[in-house]
C-alpha cells in the first residue's frame, strides 16, 4: 500500500490540487499505516481507524476556494451543494465543519461525518476523503472535492461578487499564479489516419496523459475513443486519462461482443456520435470554465427547474453549442449528436466537453480552444461585475 | 412503526399451528431485517442437523419492502445447509417478498415437520396449514400454477421433495432461492409451499427524503455501464459476462482444467439475443430487470448456468443449455451446484457429459435414480464416493460459481473467507477486480485485499439485511441506501452504522460455524488452484495461486476478524456480547 501512497501523493502535487507539504495519507491493511504531513497524518490514522473503510487522505487544497465557500455560507447552514453534475451525481453534497465546530471530540465528529458521506470539507484544514476499497478513492474523492469546490466557488463569484475582504486579493492571486496557459504547443499527434490496434492504443494513451499534463481535466474526468472500421476503442470506466495504459476496450459498432461492459459509461454518447457523424475521434472532459459558463443562462421567465437534465435549448458560448443531459444512459447521448457535427465541439450543461476531429490532433485543439473561450469569457464578465 | 411491521409468523409444522409474535423494535434495529434477521433468529438452533425437524426455515423481509426502494422486493432465507453443514442464508427477488411484507409480517419462523405434505396459505391476518398430497411430486411450474389464485408462491419441486442437497425454493415467477439446498430443509419438513396474499401498504417516515434518495440512486443507476450501459446487464442479463470473462481468461472450462472456453461465444449474451429472441424481464419491481426471457416466457439462463452447463462440461450447445436451465427451474435444482457435481463426475470418470445426457442426468438427480442418486449430494461427496475428493471444485462443499479464482485473487480470498462457502456474492470482488467498481483493483495482486474482502463481506451482510440486490451496487452506494432507509424508518443510519451492522452479522455467522467445527483447514481452495496454471494466452499469464501469498493473506484477514490463527474466535462468549 505504501507504493500506493507515494503515488497518489505524487499526483496531488503533481496536479496542483493540494499544498506539497500538507498532504497525508492512512491505509489500513492488517495494521494501520500513514504517511505525509506528520501532524495531518497521525490526524489521518485517527480518524481512519474509527472507519470501516481502507484508505483516508487529508490535504490543504493547494486553492482557498472550499474555506471561502464555507465562509460565504449561511450561519445555519453545514454542507456545499455541488452545480456540476458529475460531481452531485456521485458526491450529492459536501458536509463541512466550521473551525469553531471542532469541539472536544474532533476525530470522533469528522469520522462521524465520514460515516456518511465520501469526503467533507474542515475549516482551516483542508479536506478530508475516504477510500472505502482502495487509496486511489480517496485520491478520486479528494479531487472530485477540489473540482466541484473549484466550479462552486467561481460561479459564487461571478454571481454575487466578493464577499470577504480578503477575496479580492486571492482571486487575483489564482488567476496570476496558479492558473497557467492553455496550449496545444508542442504537442505532437498522429495526423495520418489510424489503423492497427498498437497505433490506436498508443495514440490514445497518448493524448488521454496530454490531457491531464496540459491541465485541461483533472485525470478522472473524461474519456476518449477512436473508432477504425467497425470498432470503437474507447477508455474503461473508471480509468485515469493519463495512465490508459491497459485500460482501453475494443467495443464493436453492432454491439455483436458485450467485452465492452467496462467501457465508459460514455460510451452510448461515442457511439451515437460516431453513428450521427463522420468524425475519427471524440475527445471528452470536464475542463473546469466550459463547466461553470455552462450553467450561466439568461433565459428570463423560464419554468424548468433541472436545467441541468431538462432544458431543451441549444445554447452557444461563442460558436460552441450547450445542450443539456444526464451523463450514461441519461439524455446527453441523445442531444450531443445532433449538434456536435458542424462545429466539431459540443458543451454538457454542468458537465464538460465533447470534441471531435479526423485525428487526435483536432479534437485536442477544438477543446483547448472552447476552455480558453470560456476562461476569458469569465474574466470578462467577472471584471465587468 | 415505519419500514418494518414488528412481526413474525412462527409456524409449527409437527403441531399444525400458526401464531404471531412481536419483534421488539430494538432487535429490528439492529439486524435490520433479511439475513441479519434470519441469523439472529437462529441463535438457538445453529447446532442442530439441518434435517432436524426443530431447525428453523425463516423467511426475512428487510425494511425497504413494500416500498419504492430500488431493488427492495426480496427477501432472504435463511437455516442450515444440508450441502455445506454452514449457516446459510439466500437473497431472492420476486413478488412473494412484497406479498409477504403486505400481509403484515416482518419474517416467517417454519419448525417442526408435517405428517404429510402440507401448504402454508397466508391471506392477511390469516394463517393455515393445507394439505398438499395432490401436489407432492409436481414441478414447480405446476404447483406455483395451482395456488396462484391465493397469491404469490414459494415452493420446491421433487429435488426438494428427495432431499437433494442443492434442491432449491422456487419463488412463482422463477426466482430461486438457490445454492445450498434449503429446498431440501422445506422438503425435510413436507411443506411443499407457502403461499401469501396481503393488501397492506409500507409507510414511509419522510417522503420527500426517501423521493429525492431514490432520484439518487436511479441518476446512479443511470450511470452505470454495467447496469444500464448497452452492453450491461439490463440489456443483456448476466450472460454479459461471458464475453469478458472470455476476454479475461478466467472462464472456468472443463472442471477447471482451464480457464478458457473457445466456443463461448455460443452462449453469450448477444448470442442468446438472437438465438432466443430474449426479452427484459426481472424480479418485481426491479427497474434493472436483468432477467431474460422468450417471447413465450421461457426463463433464459444466467450467466453462471450457461459457463457452467456449458464450458464447465465442455458443451457448447445453446439450446441443450437453455433446456437443462429449464428443467433445473421445474425440478427445483441449483443450476451451479448441479452442473459442475456433473462437471466433478465427468472428469473423475474420464468423459464430460454430451449435452443430450444432461437432461436425462437432472431428471435422475432430482428423483434419486441411478446414477442421480450419488449426483444429488453434491461435488464433494461424489468426488469423495468415487476416491478423487481433490476433483470437487467446491469450498466448505459448495460448488464453486463461474470466476476462476486463478484470474482474480480477491475472489480466491473470499471464496475462502464466505461463510456458506464457495460463493462469489459474499464479498464479489468481481466488481472492482473485473468490472471496475467502485474502482479498479489489480486482479493478479493480493496486496489490500484481505481488507477489501472484509469492508465487503460487511456492506454486503447490511444490503442482504435491507433486503437490496446486489446489482444495485454496481451504480449506487450504501450511501444512498442508508438514506432510504432513514427517509423509510425514520431512524437514522449512515453507511458506517451499516457496515457496524454487516459485521456484526457476519461475525456471529463466522461463530455459529466454528461451533460446528470449520476452521482455517475450510477456508482453502481445492489444490489444483495452487498447483497449475490456467489458460494463459492474447498477453494474459494464468498462473496458479502462490499458495505462501494466499496463506499470509489470509492471516491478515483472520487478523482483522479479531480471529485467531486457525480462524476461530478466542473466547466462548462472542454472541453474550452482542443484542
Amino acid at each position: 500500500m505504501r507504493d500506493q501512497i507515494a503515488k497518489y501523493a505524487a499526483k496531488l502535487r503533481a496536479d496542483r490540487s493540494a499544498v506539497a507539504g500538507e498532504i497525508a495519507f492512512a491505509a489500513q491493511d492488517d495494521v494501520l499505516i500513514t504517511d505525509g504531513n506528520g501532524a495531518l497524518a497521525t490526524f489521518a490514522g485517527d480518524v481512519l481507524s474509527r472507519l470501516n473503510c481502507l484508505g483516508l487522505v487529508v490535504a490543504r487544497p493547494a486553492l482557498p476556494f472550499a474555506d471561502l465557500l464555507v465562509r460565504r455560507a449561511p450561519a445555519s447552514e453545514e454542507r456545499i451543494f455541488p452545480n456540476d453534475t458529475e460531481t452531485r451525481t456521485f458526491l450529492h453534497d459536501i458536509p463541512f465543519l466550521r473551525r469553531n465546530e471542532l469541539g472536544g471530540d474532533p476525530v470522533g465528529r469528522i469520522a462521524r461525518m465520514l460515516g456518511n458521506r465520501k469526503g467533507i470539507i474542515i475549516e482551516g484544514l483542508g479536506i478530508v476523503a475516504s477510500g472505502a476499497v482502495t487509496i486511489e478513492q480517496a485520491y478520486i474523492n479528494y479531487s472530485s472535492i477540489f473540482h466541484s469546490t473549484f466550479v462552486k466557488y467561481l460561479q459564487d463569484v461571478l454571481d454575487r461578487g466578493f464577499l470577504l475582504p480578503e477575496e479580492a486579493g486571492i482571486f487575483e492571486a489564482f488567476r496570476r499564479d496558479w492558473l497557467q496557459p492553455l496550449t496545444p504547443d508542442g504537442l505532437s499527434f498522429t495526423e495520418t489516419p489510424l489503423t492497427s490496434p498498437g497505433e490506436i492504443f498508443g495514440e490514445i494513451t497518448r493524448v488521454g496523459r496530454y490531457t491531464v499534463e496540459r491541465g485541461l481535466v483533472d485525470s478522472f474526468f473524461g474519456n476518449i475513443s477512436a473508432r477504425v472500421g467497425d470498432i470503437i476503442y474507447i477508455s474503461q470506466t473508471a480509468a485515469s486519462l493519463d495512465e490508459l495504459a491497459g485500460c482501453i476496450d475494443p467495443v464493436p459498432m453492432d454491439n455483436s461482443s458485450t467485452t465492452g461492459i467496462t467501457a465508459s459509461s460514455e460510451l452510448i454518447a461515442h457511439r451515437r456520435i460516431y453513428e450521427a457523424t463522420d468524425t475519427a475521434v471524440i475527445l471528452h472532459g470536464h475542463p473546469k470554465f466550459s463547466v461553470i459558463m455552462s450553467m450561466r443562462c439568461q433565459e428570463q421567465g423560464c419554468q424548468i427547474t433541472d436545467c441541468w437534465k431538462d432544458c431543451p435549448r441549444v445554447r452557444f458560448l461563442g460558436d460552441t453549442p450547450v445542450v443539456a443531459g444526464e451523463i450514461g444512459a441519461g439524455g446527453l447521448a441523445k442531444r450531443v449528436p445532433p449538434v456536435i457535427g458542424a462545429p466539431g465541439k459540443a458543451i454538457v450543461y454542468g458537465h464538460g466537453v465533447f470534441t471531435i476531429g479526423r485525428n487526435f490532433g483536432e479534437a485536442f485543439r477544438a477543446m483547448v480552444q472552447v476552455e480558453n473561450w470560456c476562461r476569458d469569457e469569465y474574466f470578462r464578465l467577472q471584471a465587468e461585475g | 412503526m415505519f419500514g418494518w411491521t414488528g412481526k413474525i409468523l412462527k409456524v409449527d409444522l409437527t403441531k399444525g399451528r400458526c401464531w404471531r409474535e412481536d419483534i421488539p423494535p430494538d432487535f429490528l434495529h439492529v439486524y435490520l431485517g433479511g439475513r441479519g434477521l434470519g441469523v439472529r433468529l437462529m441463535r438457538d438452533y445453529y447446532r442442530l442437523d439441518p434435517f432436524d425437524p426443530q431447525m428453523p426455515l425463516i423467511f426475512a423481509v428487510g425494511p425497504l419492502c413494500g416500498t419504492a426502494a430500488p431493488t427492495a422486493a426480496r427477501l432472504a432465507v435463511v437455516s442450515r445447509s444440508p450441502l455445506t453443514g454452514t449457516i446459510y442464508d439466500c437473497s431472492a427477488g420476486g413478488r412473494f417478498a412484497w406479498q409477504l411484507k403486505a400481509a403484515g409480517l416482518d419474517a416467517l419462523f417454519i419448525s417442526g415437520q408435517s405428517s404429510r405434505p402440507a401448504v402454508l396459505s397466508l391471506e392477511g391476518e390469516k394463517a393455515e396449514l393445507l394439505p398438499a398430497d395432490h401436489l407432492w411430486g409436481q414441478s414447480v411450474h405446476k404447483t406455483a400454477a395451482a395456488l396462484k389464485t391465493g397469491g404469490s408462491t414459494a415452493c420446491i419441486g421433487p429435488a426438494g421433495e428427495n432431499g437433494v442437497l442443492y434442491a432449491n425454493i422456487m419463488m412463482g415467477e422463477g426466482n430461486s432461492v438457490g445454492r445450498g439446498g434449503l429446498g431440501a430443509v422445506m422438503g425435510n419438513k413436507r411443506l411443499k409451499a407457502i403461499v401469501v396474499a396481503g393488501d397492506g401498504q409500507a409507510a414511509v417516515a419522510d417522503r420527500a427524503r426517501f423521493d429525492h434518495a431514490r432520484q439518487d440512486v436511479m441518476r446512479l443507476f443511470r450511470a452505470s455501464p454495467v447496469i444500464f450501459g448497452e452492453l450491461g446487464i439490463g440489456e443483456y442479463g448476466t450472460p454479459a459476462l461471458v464475453d469478458l470473462m472470455r476476454q479475461r481468461r478466467m472462464a472456468p472450462t472443463e472442471n477447471f482444467g482451464r480457464t478458457f472456453f473457445a466456443q463461448s461465444g455460443n452462449y453469450s449474451g448477444p448470442a442468446i439475443r438472437k438465438a432466443c429472441g430474449a426479452k427484459k424481464d426481472g424480479c418485481y419491481g426491479c427497474p434493472i430487470q436483468c432477467k431474460k426471457s422468450t417471447p413465450e416466457g421461457e426463463h433464459l439462463p444466467e450467466y453462471e448456468t450457461v459457463s457452467h452447463f456449458g464450458g464447465l462440461n465442455g458443451i457448447a450447445d445453446l439450446h441443450a443449455i437453455v433446456k437443462a436451465n429449464t428443467l433445473c427451474n421445474e425440478l427445483g435444482l441449483d443450476t451451479i451446484s448441479a452442473a459442475a457435481t456433473l462437471a466433478a463426475w465427468g472428469e473423475i470418470r474420464g468423459r464430460f457429459p454430451a449435452a443430450d445426457e444432461l437432461s436425462p442426468l437432472l431428471e435422475s438427480i432430482a428423483f434419486g435414480k441411478g446414477e442421480g442418486a450419488l449426483l444429488a449430494l453434491g461435488s464433494r461427496r461424489v468426488a469423495e464416493a468415487m476416491g478423487r475428493p481433490e476433483l470437487s471444485m467446491s469450498v466448505k462443499s459448495l460448488e464453486l460459481p463461474a470466476y476462476d479464482p486463478r484470474g482474480a485473487y480477491g475472489m480466491a480470498l473470499a471464496y475462502c473467507t464466505s461463510n456458506r462457502g464457495g460463493c462469489h456474492l459474499r464479498a464479489y470482488p468481481i466488481s472492482h477486480e473485473i468490472l471496475r467498481k467502485p474502482v479498479p483493483t489489480d486482479r493478479f495482486s493480493f496486496s489490500g485485499k484481505a481488507r477489501i474482502i472484509k469492508v465487503a463481506e460487511d456492506t454486503n451482510a447490511a444490503i442482504d439485511s435491507l433486503v437490496a440486490c446486489k446489482f444495485s451496487f454496481f451504480g449506487a452506494t450504501l450511501e444512498e441506501y442508508a438514506e432510504l432507509l432513514s427517509a423509510a424508518t425514520g431512524a437514522e443510519y449512515s453507511p458506517q452504522s451499516l457496515k457496524e451492522a454487516g459485521e456484526r452479522i457476519y461475525l456471529t455467522e463466522r461463530f455459529y460455524n466454528c461451533a460446528n467445527g470449520f476452521d482455517a483447514k475450510d477456508d482453502l481452495l481445492p489444490p489444483r488452484f495452487y498447483r497449475e496454471p490456467g489458460s494463459s494466452g492474447e498477453g494474459i499469464e494464468i498462473a496458479p495461486i502462490d499458495r505462501q501469498r494466499f496463506d499470509e493473506e489470509m492471516q491478515k484477514y483472520y487478523r482483522m476478524r479479531g480471529l485467531t490463527e486457525k480462524g476461530t474466535f478466542a473466547g466462548g462468549d462472542f454472541l453474550g456480547h452482542l443484542p
